[in-house]
């Protein structure tokens, strides 16, 4: 309900004071906070699409913890059954059970294969990696142009536009340093958690990079939930499934 | 070989292969179902992997293998492998279980063995605080190719560092605690080794108790653990690790070891064999590197402090044509089952030299194929100046099932570690299908 709040005043705020700039920054925290609660636990199913219709499906487990950590447990299939995942900041780690031991990996690369990156799929909180440079007030929507904190993150330039009454994205593109457009983000079919945790359970991704592939993320069970810091340890990593 | 054929052909082809032409369409309540929780689980995969070794015949270790046989150019080997996972959770405790077992067939052999490579309970009385009971793998290090800390773990093979090793039998706990600031982890793992003729008995020494420890800190945004073994089985050994990511697709790591009154023992050309006593330091250093077109190098530099010199690897192989030239004089084995013998224990180990290089270079999904890996793998021993190529390709496109083609071309002179391999090239296909029992079950 806070949210819910939070965001009626935010509009309210940005329709009747044009003698103010809208807070792009603030408006980012909105639409990350409407996304998901601080701390949470999720399943995804992940499914990517080659050209010729044949798909690649995997399903894990994940939890977030404030705004730079998240861990993440493959259930399925069974090749990657077990395979663990943990982020810090910009420091991610892979954890196979047959290696019996972590290997740092890069934001850049893909767990999974497919168009979503390991950035897309540990993926933190918006305002944490990005400031709001500007936003413009489109027809029922606003557009925020983000730029990277650093250089570490994934995206250099992220176009964001969100619906102007849910403050929800609706359509992310994310852009490379030298302006290339990298890949789309379309966020569909709201849906409510409970909870109070109303936000699209699916994202669908293409990218001109990859002409007739697609890459669709679907939540489900996304629930408010507080874990210790310890779970997000390079020792805990293979005991996520102790979470569930 | 026609079995080689046709696999080959369902590797080359198979991303080609149109699967499934549907729209795609969902159910959450299905995910919702297929995400719930099962108390116990059951998997792991089934393995067909064929290799075709193009031998050396003049090499030292095609003379202590195949002395006895009539001379070949070629062996084809077929392993089979069932590898099982299975685990069991009930309130604090979670049983583990992962066995193995191979079948080999080929001209010169059939056997069959079957192995439990790690079996334990797993305590959880706080969800920081563990300690497990039983076989136990315990790999330690930051290194991809080799582990000098690895105190208690069996030897990688850096040809293929990611296949599942077999534990010791051991009782370990963890300890888990965070902070806020710049140190954010500390974890304290102390274990314990016993040594018996029953238990443990190719981890060193029998008949005593190990005592190691490792303390892991997440500092400054780097990994380092701090480690001892001390005991009787094994000399008493310290040391350090590090991993830390310079930028997002830059990773440097190392490794050093330092083990005391280190007992090394080699033979000259006349069979006189000696015993070195010393302390010896190992270490590695190694980066990972991502390009912007995808393609991860890792580089590592180990310094095997334990290992065998030049002269010392010559003694061996001048031996080893010393006694097959007895055998074939004689028909006296001897001397070859004696050098035989010591292959096992050093000689013909993984990697017994003093320096070496390590590059792999790998390619994540080229031309747009996707789950496609193509890479190569290059160790070069720079004490003797000899090396090994490994070409590799690996699809995993289709669900569960992992193809991989490997060759192998190795290169050295007489005398030199690579160049007495007893193969100058070899070809292997790997087939793995993974399952999920109650899934295949249900």
């Amino acid at each position: 309900m806070k949210k819910y709040i939070t965001g009626i005043i935010l509009v309210f705020f940005v329709a009747t004071s044009s003698a103010f700039a809208i807070d792009g920054n603030e408006l980012l925290k909105t639409v990350d906070r409407n996304l998901n609660p601080e701390s949470f636990e999720m399943y995804r199913k992940l499914i990517n699409i080659e050209p010729d219709g044949s798909k690649k499906e995997y399903i894990m487990y994940s939890v977030k913890k404030g705004r730079d950590k998240i861990a993440s447990l493959y259930l399925s299939p069974a090749s990657e059954k077990g395979r663990s995942t943990l982020r810090i900041g910009e420091n991610m780690w892979l954890y196979i059970p047959n290696v019996g031991r972590p290997i740092r990996i890069t934001s850049m690369q893909s767990v999974t294969g497919g168009i979503f990156n390991n950035a897309d799929i540990m993926r933190l909180d918006y305002n944490a990696e990005y400031n709001c440079e500007k936003v413009e007030k489109e027809e029922g929507r606003y557009l925020l142009h983000l730029k990277a904190k650093t250089r570490a993150v994934a995206y250099d330039r992220v176009k964001m536009w969100a619906d102007h009454n849910k403050l929800l994205p609706t359509r992310i593109e994310c852009y490379a340093s030298s302006g290339m457009l990298l890949k789309t983000l379309y966020f569909k079919e709201l849906k409510d958690f409970g909870g109070s945790i109303v936000r699209p359970a699916i994202i669908e991704t293409d990218s001109p990079l990859h002409k007739g592939y697609r890459s669709i993320m679907i939540f489900a069970k996304v629930k408010a939930k507080t874990f210790k810091d310890e779970v997000f340890t390079l020792p805990f990593i293979s005991n996520l499934e102790s979470l569930r | 070989m026609i079995l080689i054929k046709i696999l080959l052909s369902l590797f080359i082809f198979s991303p080609y292969v149109a699967l499934a032409q549907e729209e795609y369409s969902f159910n959450l309540s299905e995910i919702e179902k297929e995400v719930e929780k099962k108390p116990y689980s059951v998997g792991g995969y089934l393995e067909f992997r064929p290799n075709l070794y193009w031998l050396d015949q003049d090499s030292a270790f095609y003379k202590l293998k195949f002395f006895n046989h009539s001379k070949r150019k070629t062996l084809d080997e077929y392993n089979f492998r069932l590898l099982l996972d299975a685990s069991y959770q009930k309130g604090i405790a979670n049983l583990f279980l992962r066995t193995n077992a191979d079948l080999l067939e080929s001209d010169l052999e059939s056997d069959v063995d079957a192995n439990i490579l790690e079996g334990y309970m797993s305590l959880k009385p706080s969800p920081f605080f563990t300690v497990d009971l039983g076989k136990k793998t315990l790999n330690w290090g930051k290194g991809y190719a080799w582990n000098p800390v690895g105190f208690l773990q069996r030897p990688k093979d850096p040809d293929d560092p990611n296949l599942p090793l077999e534990g010791f039998i051991v009782a370990s706990a963890d300890y888990i605690k965070s902070f806020h600031g710049p140190l954010q982890t500390i974890t304290l793992t102390p274990v314990l080794i016993p040594v018996s003729e029953d238990i443990n008995d190719d981890f060193g020494e029998i008949n005593h108790i190990n005592f190691a420890v490792k303390l892991y800190l997440f500092f400054y945004d780097t990994d380092v653990d701090f480690m001892f073994l001390t005991g009787d089985s094994k000399p008493f050994s310290v040391g350090v690790d590090f991993s830390r990511n310079v930028t997002t697709n830059f990773e440097i790591h190392g490794e050093f070891a330092f083990i005391n009154s280190f007992e090394k023992k080699f033979i000259d050309s006349n069979g006189n064999m000696f015993d070195e006593t010393f302390d010896a330091k190992s270490y590695l250093v190694g980066i990972r590197y991502l390009t912007s077109f995808d393609t991860t190098f890792i580089c590592e530099y180990y310094r095997n402090g334990t290992g065998l010199t030049v002269s010392e690897m010559k003694g061996f192989f001048a031996l080893v044509d010393k006694g097959y030239d007895v055998f074939l004089n004689s028909g006296d084995d001897s001397l070859l089952t004696k050098t035989s013998s010591l292959a096992e224990k050093s000689y013909g180990k993984r990697n017994p030299m003093r320096d070496y290089l390590y590059l792999r270079i790998s390619r994540k999904e080229p031309f747009d194929i996707l789950y496609f890996t193509p890479s190569i793998t290059g160790i070069y021993s720079l004490n003797d100046e000899s090396y090994s190529l490994s070409p590799e390709l690996l699809y995993t496109g289709i669900t569960n099932l992992e193809l991989r083609l490997k060759g192998g071309v190795i290169v050295g002179t007489r005398q030199t570690e690579y160049g007495e391999k007893q193969n100058d090239y070899r070809v292997e296909l790997r087939v793995r299908y993974y399952f999920d029992a109650i899934k295949l079950l249900n």
